[in-house]
């Protein structure tokens, strides 16, 4: 019951601050409205049992990504003649059609029957989830025993682009 | 409505996902402003992740082929935050290097690799 | 007997060869001469020890050096085997080619290519050796080419004379046509029994018509290699390489590749005994043909080729006739005496500052006196003339040729008539040869040691240092000695002897041809004959180019045939011939592919076609490419509608 009521409550809040980043003119507002849709989107992670997640997104992207575009949003401090209007092209609005056509058979394909329903009578094991699924020490196991050398990559990768980050703003080094 | 959602738990997370990555196809194609578009990659990053997550609970078979089970899933989602967060800090470093050099964060005037 | 240092034998060299040909440039010459001869030596020394253990029982030693390759029913060892036949070859081939090696440091060492030309020479070791020893046909063709292509190189050493470099083109073009059938008859050998290893074929039974078609495509190879009609047009030009290099390679070892083939699968052609009978009548024919062409020569080295041309048309005799031990005899005794007569040559054209022309010599004996011993001792050899090695193992032939009975059951069509007669034509064709072989060595002998000199000016002529002439010695003395291989069976019975004996020696090696051996004839009458007309040649070149009057003695011979020898003096027009029948519509039919394939099909279409094909598209494709990111996303969007569209909606259940 909470359940399903959470559920379109935190959709409606993902996709009302998705849409604005997409309307909003100033990208300072849309910054804004991301924070709050990956607040909404964690919410949805702790409905599907995925704790660590939930939290991962919370720290990592709420926190320390968001952070960083607010930061670059404020240095580069627009000016409202810079922001630029919204036009559109042909080109543009082929895209635009593309996409919702995309969403649409996604959608389409996903209320269909080849999705096995979870109703009444497949409530069973398989729907409740298991004892610590999505906690830390099952995605930990999983991180470190079946997927340790990308783990270890992820490390590189982000060191890699630290140094990048840093060489390509600085400018002159 | 609660039955509803309760007979089709897995849809509705897909749904929402492929709205949440349509939004932000959406703002990649059409918004000139070069963080927005990096925003909106976020957005189409994190649907992704919500597929992950969706199908890791609601999964079409039985038992996992993968080791570590259904928790490869979110071992997904962890490597795509890990990405998402490099690329956004490559990203940004990069419109900020290109707005020194044209002042501009319009991705449609920047249609040539040389100055 | 399986073994594991065979591999040492081909490898010394190899290795040699290496190094003399990564770092000779910058080694010390004394260092390089060290290497190129020490290698040569130890494997000598290695040959030899290997021969003298023999095993009496089973005189085979046996090494399967590493699987080379496998594919599907096919498997190919690089492996070695050593046993009487090929000992003994690679004794010839390792100690002449030693004694050519010490030569060469005196003749080559003011060659500035010298650590090239030594590089090649013992790759050249190498590669004869793997032809010698290698345990199946496969190994022995990586030889038969390695061989071919160090030919190439040294014909072609001084490559910056076009013609020179032009020889070197032809003999390898020559030989390619060879090796072709070469590899034909490889493939049918093996398609017809699953296996090249000679253990194998030799105890295959074979239909008569695999067995012919085998024979004669293997035998086209070694009508190439060993210079036969028709394809021996590229031995006289390959005189165009270093002397010692002739010595070695277009007169001791190389060119009796074919003959040695033709031994080792003894099996295989007594299986074919009408192919057997192509290779004694191409014998016989190339053998007095080159004479013929050989008597009216004034190169002093083509002479020699043409004659070494004639003394393989002997040794197919021998193995056609399916004597092979005598074939293979005479190929050993060849070796000697024809490497000291190239060697004797080298010294003179050495000593006459290049001088070639028999014309341009004459009275050389007073300047160059161990040369002309020795080239006299190779020359009573050659003629056979008692009782040097050339008069037995020349005669042996003979007389093997005469009494053979390998054709006494071939017949020509049903009913006709049998080829009984076949071994006496042979043995007349082969006497005949043998009278002029001896005419045109003494002659050629007159002409450049006797009489006058008759040299250029200014030139004078010196006798060779001692590491030149002391090769000369040792193979002039192995000609004398190696008469003993040849002395017939019933003179040397019972005493120590007999185990020398060739015939003996290599008794079980080789299969007996179908009408079996010849049985006991007394040697006797053949060898006054064989006597007779070796000093019947001697007598005629006596006639007409006496010393004293050398210098006309082409005059005179002119006068009593003027028509034949003019031919003669032509090489029959053969090489003419060729160029009318092959070359020139060769050249035409390639200029014409040139026009309308290269220059308009491959140039024109292909190439600037496929260029403008792409800048064209590329044209088209630039519009799409206007940089703006945004309109590639919305492309990029349309793909993904399409996939999803195909996976997720068409693919539906």
């Amino acid at each position: 019951m909470a359940e399903a009521v959470l559920f379109y409550l935190f959709a409606a809040g993902v996709l009302a601050g998705g849409s604005q980043v997409v309307l909003r003119r100033n990208p300072i507002y849309g910054a804004v409205s991301l924070v709050g849709c990956f607040f909404f989107l964690a919410g949805i992670y702790v409905l599907l049992s995925a704790h660590l997640i939930a939290i991962l997104q919370v720290l990592v992207y709420a926190g320390a990504v968001m952070v960083l575009f607010v930061f670059v949003i404020m240095l580069l401090n627009l000016k409202e003649e810079e922001l630029g209007e919204l036009r559109f092209t042909f080109w543009k609005v082929v895209g635009l059609v593309a996409v919702l056509a995309t969403a649409a058979v996604i959608a389409w394909r996903a209320l269909g029957p080849a999705y096995p329903s979870t109703g009444p009578a497949r409530d069973n094991a398989i729907l409740l989830a298991a004892e610590g699924f999505g906690g830390v020490k099952a995605v930990g196991r999983t991180l470190y025993l079946a997927a340790v050398l990308p783990f270890e990559l992820t490390s590189l990768l982000l060191l890699v682009a630290i140094v990048a980050a840093v060489v390509v703003a600085k400018g002159k080094i | 409505m609660v039955d509803f959602f309760h007979a089709h738990q897995a849809q509705h997370y897909l749904v929402l996902a492929a709205l949440l990555f349509a939004l932000g196809a959406a703002g990649v194609v059409l918004r000139r402003n070069a963080i927005i578009v990096l925003m909106s990659i976020e957005l189409m990053l994190n649907a992704v992740n919500l597929t992950f997550l969706a199908f890791a609970r609601f999964p079409l078979v039985a038992n996992s082929p993968m080791q570590g089970g259904f928790s490869q899933g979110h071992a997904a989602v962890f490597f795509v935050i890990a990405t998402a967060a490099a690329e956004a800090a490559v990203g940004l470093a990069i419109i900020i290097a290109v707005f020194r050099s044209r002042t501009s964060v319009n991705v449609d005037e920047f249609d040539s690799l040389k100055l | 007997m399986e073994v594991s240092w065979l591999h040492l034998i081909p490898l010394l060299p190899l290795a040699g060869a290496a190094v003399c040909g990564l770092l000779g440039k910058w080694l010390p010459k004394a260092w390089l001469y060290a290497i190129a001869l020490v290698t040569v030596l130890l494997s000598f020394c290695i040959g030899l020890t290997g021969f003298l253990r023999l095993p009496e029982e089973v005189p085979i030693f046996h090494e399967v050096a590493f699987n080379w390759f496998s594919a599907g029913s096919l498997h190919v060892d690089m492996g070695f085997l050593f046993d009487r036949l090929s000992g003994a070859l690679t004794l010839v081939v390792t100690g002449v080619g030693f004694l050519i090696h010490v030569y060469s440091v005196g003749y080559m060492d003011e060659d500035p290519g010298y650590w090239r030309y030594f590089a090649y020479l013992n790759l050249f070791i190498a590669a004869m050796l793997t032809l010698v020893l290698g345990d199946n046909l496969v190994a022995m063709f990586v030889g038969w080419e390695g061989v071919g292509l160090c030919s190439y190189l040294l014909i072609g050493f001084w490559y910056t004379d076009e013609e020179k470099a032009y020889a070197g083109r032809k003999a390898f073009v020559v030989n390619r046509i060879g090796d072709v059938g070469f590899l034909i008859g490889i493939f049918v050998l093996f398609n017809a029994t699953g296996s090249v290893s000679f253990a194998q074929l030799g105890v295959a039974p074979l239909t008569l018509a695999t067995a012919s078609i085998a024979a004669l495509c293997l035998f086209i190879g070694a009508i190439g290699k060993s210079a036969q009609l028709p394809l021996y047009v590229w031995l006289p030009d390959a005189m165009a390489g270093p002397t010692p290099v002739s010595a070695l390679i277009h007169a001791a070892t190389m060119v009796t590749a074919g003959v040695y083939m033709v031994a080792r699968m003894s099996h295989l052609y007594t299986s074919a005994p009408g192919v057997l009978a192509l290779v004694a009548l191409v014998g016989a024919l190339t053998a007095l043909w080159a004479a013929l062409i050989g008597t009216a020569q004034n190169d002093i080295k083509r002479v020699l080729a043409y004659s070494t041309v004639s003394q393989l048309g002997f040794m197919f005799i021998g193995v056609g006739v399916g004597a092979f031990f005598a074939g293979t005899m005479h190929l050993v005794t060849h070796a000697f005496f024809k490497a000291c007569l190239f060697l004797g040559s080298g010294a003179v054209i050495h000593g006459l500052a290049g001088e070639q022309d028999l014309r341009r010599m004459g009275g050389l004996r007073k300047y160059m006196p161990q040369t002309a011993w020795t080239f006299a001792v190779a020359t009573v050899a050659i003629s056979g003339i008692f009782p040097i090695s050339g008069f037995f193992s020349k005669d042996e032939i003979l007389a093997q040729a005469l009494h053979t009975k390998a054709y006494d059951f071939l017949t020509l069509g049903p009913g006709g008539p049998h080829l009984t007669s076949l071994g006496t034509i042979l043995y007349l064709v082969g006497s005949f040869t043998a009278l002029i072989t001896s005419f045109y060595m003494w002659r050629c002998y007159f002409l450049a040691f006797e009489g006058e000199y008759r040299g250029p000016e200014g030139v004078h002529p010196h006798e060779s240092p001692g590491i030149m002439t002391s090769p000369l010695w040792i193979l002039a003395a192995l000609s004398v000695l190696s008469l003993v291989i040849g002395l017939p069976e019933p003179w040397v019975r019972g005493s120590f002897l007999e185990h020398l004996n060739w015939e003996h020696f290599t008794g079980r090696l080789f299969s007996p041809p179908r009408g079996g051996p010849p049985a006991g004839f007394s040697p006797w009458p053949g060898y006054l004959v064989a006597l007779a007309i070796g000093w019947a040649g001697f007598g005629l070149a006596w006639l007409l180019y006496a010393p004293a009057r050398a210098a006309s003695g082409d005059d005179r011979f002119a006068a009593l045939f003027p028509r034949l020898r003019n031919a003669f003096a032509n090489k029959f027009w053969v090489d003419e011939f060729y160029d009318w029948l092959v070359v020139r519509p060769l050249w035409s039919f390639a200029r014409g592919l040139w026009r309308i394939f290269d220059a308009t099909i491959i140039d024109g279409l292909f190439i600037n076609g496929s260029a403008q094909l792409v800048a064209w598209v590329a044209a088209l494709a630039r519009r799409f490419q206007n940089g703006d990111v945004q309109r590639y996303a919305a492309v990029t969007a349309l793909g993904v509608l399409a996939l999803v569209y195909a996976f997720l909606l068409r693919s539906s259940p």
